[in-house]
């Protein structure tokens, strides 16, 4: 009986398809990993940098009391590398910990505001970043008990799962930061799903002090704007991944709106990010797409 | 070292997709929603290969990686889409009377999750007790217990439909 059992599914037709797609996956699979091996060495390379600007930041911290008291100063203070700008985003707060084998590192980014033109605006960005890291923290370290206990009851051993190596990561990152913008993701992330994954990402406008939104850069259309921008680069970008994004049927894309990602890259574009799933299978990870356009005014 | 490791997995992937396929299409149904899953899994066994500490135990590792990309695949459909299509993945109501032809394997596709799970990597993949209970992350004995679980089923299904 099994026997047939097998054959049916033996039966299952694997289509050409497959194996021309299993093909371009080992394909881009290699290609990732050459990029990968770039990126390492760059990061080792940012890393003495970053160290270099701790030393900076200490020296920032030193100068606090008097960039608020004087903005002269911190105008005469710009020329310096680090402080060159009038906002900066700081670790608040970073921790470590275990707990029954789950490894959690929560790094919590503060935005300083050097500067007169912004009274209140970085402590309510702060106390929503804040809140934001901490919910993620404690949700995940709760799913992640779940997870164990659920995992020991169904005849799990302790042993087996410390090798699961659990860990809940919350940080930041900044995207871009140019004289008119910072950019910046405060991201929290379970290595054991990537279902829960969050991100959300802040642009902040440095010459008026404030966050800023898609409407901002691109004006009132912008919906439009950006639909037609992305709808023209899917084509390339499914060259570019070598696989077709979903399409509305699939729940795929359909419109940006005032909740849609994005930051604002080097050269002062915004870019719309969708997560891993969203508009495109999962294995084309977060989907980016830059958009050059502006509304003709 | 490294590099003989990756070059290892991309060898056991090309030798092996088209089961990968099928157990991945067992768990959707979809031709595209497979290829999607194998994809992951292939991404993720390689963007991962120093996590493969014993190359022998190569099989068990992929087919952990393949099996936790369809659960979460089925895991996030199930979140985006609305509770009009989720009957897609439950059991279906089975009317017994007007069909008695189905299959053995259509039978198991009607088992409980993990049950099914093992009932296929044992007889459909034939992975050993133990090699099941490593890509399951369970110990020999719960993997036994359902096992025999799921045979018992089957049989009752197959003497009901015998008589």
């Amino acid at each position: 009986m099994l026997d047939e059992a097998k054959k049916e599914y033996e039966q299952i037709e694997v289509p050409a398809a497959f194996h021309k797609r299993v093909e371009e996956t080992l394909r881009i699979a290699q290609e990732r990993k050459k990029q990968k091996g770039r990126l390492m060495r760059m990061k080792k390379r940012k890393q003495i940098l970053k160290a270099a600007a701790g030393v900076a930041a200490a020296a920032a911290i030193v100068f606090t009391t008097a960039l608020n008291t004087s903005v002269a100063f911190a105008k005469e203070m710009s020329g310096y590398p680090v402080i060159g700008t009038v906002a900066k985003l700081l670790t608040f707060r970073s921790y470590e910990s275990e707990e029954e084998g789950i490894g959690i590192s929560v790094e919590i980014p503060s935005l300083e505001m050097i500067g007169e033109e912004v009274p209140g605006m970085s402590k309510e960005v702060n106390e929503e970043i804040y809140e934001l890291c901490t919910r993620y923290a404690d949700e995940a370290v709760e799913r992640a008990k779940e997870y164990r206990k659920a995992f020991l009851e169904t005849g799990g051993t302790e042993e087996e799962w410390l090798a699961h190596n659990i860990e809940i990561k919350v940080a930041y990152e900044i995207k871009s930061q140019t004289p008119d913008y910072l950019s910046f993701v405060v991201s929290g992330t379970e290595n054991w799903s990537s279902a829960y994954s969050e991100s959300r990402y802040y642009t902040i406008d440095l010459a008026e002090g404030r966050l800023i939104s898609l409407a901002d850069i691109l004006g009132e259309d912008y919906i439009e704007l950006v639909n037609t921008s992305i709808q023209n680069q899917i084509p390339e970008k499914e060259d570019e991944l070598g696989m077709k994004f979903f399409t509305t049927q699939e729940g795929g894309f359909t419109s940006v709106s005032e909740e849609t990602k994005f930051y604002v890259n080097a050269v002062g574009n915004p870019v719309i990010v969708f997560e891993k799933y969203e508009v495109a299978p999962g294995a084309a990870g977060e989907v980016e797409f830059e958009i050059k356009e502006r509304s003709g005014i | 070292m490294k590099q003989d490791l990756y070059d290892m997995i991309v060898d056991y992937v090309i030798e092996n997709q088209d089961k990968f396929y099928r157990l991945a299409y067992s768990y959707v149904k979809n031709q595209e929603d497979a290829s999607d899953i194998v994809q992951d899994a292939i991404f993720n066994a390689l963007g991962n290969c120093q996590a493969l500490r014993r190359p022998e135990a190569v099989k068990t590792w992929f087919y952990r990686i393949l099996v936790n990309e369809c659960l979460l695949f089925i895991r996030k459909r199930k979140r985006e889409i609305p509770a009009a299509e989720e009957s897609v993945f439950e059991t279906p109501y089975y009317e017994k009377g007007y069909e008695q032809e189905e299959s053995l394997y259509k039978q198991i596709n009607m088992l409980e999750a993990d049950v099914q799970e093992i009932v296929k990597l044992r007889f459909l993949e034939e992975l050993s007790l133990k090699e099941i209970g490593e890509v399951m992350n369970m110990n020999l004995n719960t993997v036994k217990a359902k096992l025999y679980r799921g045979l018992k089923k089957l049989k009752q299904v197959v003497l009901e439909e015998e008589l």
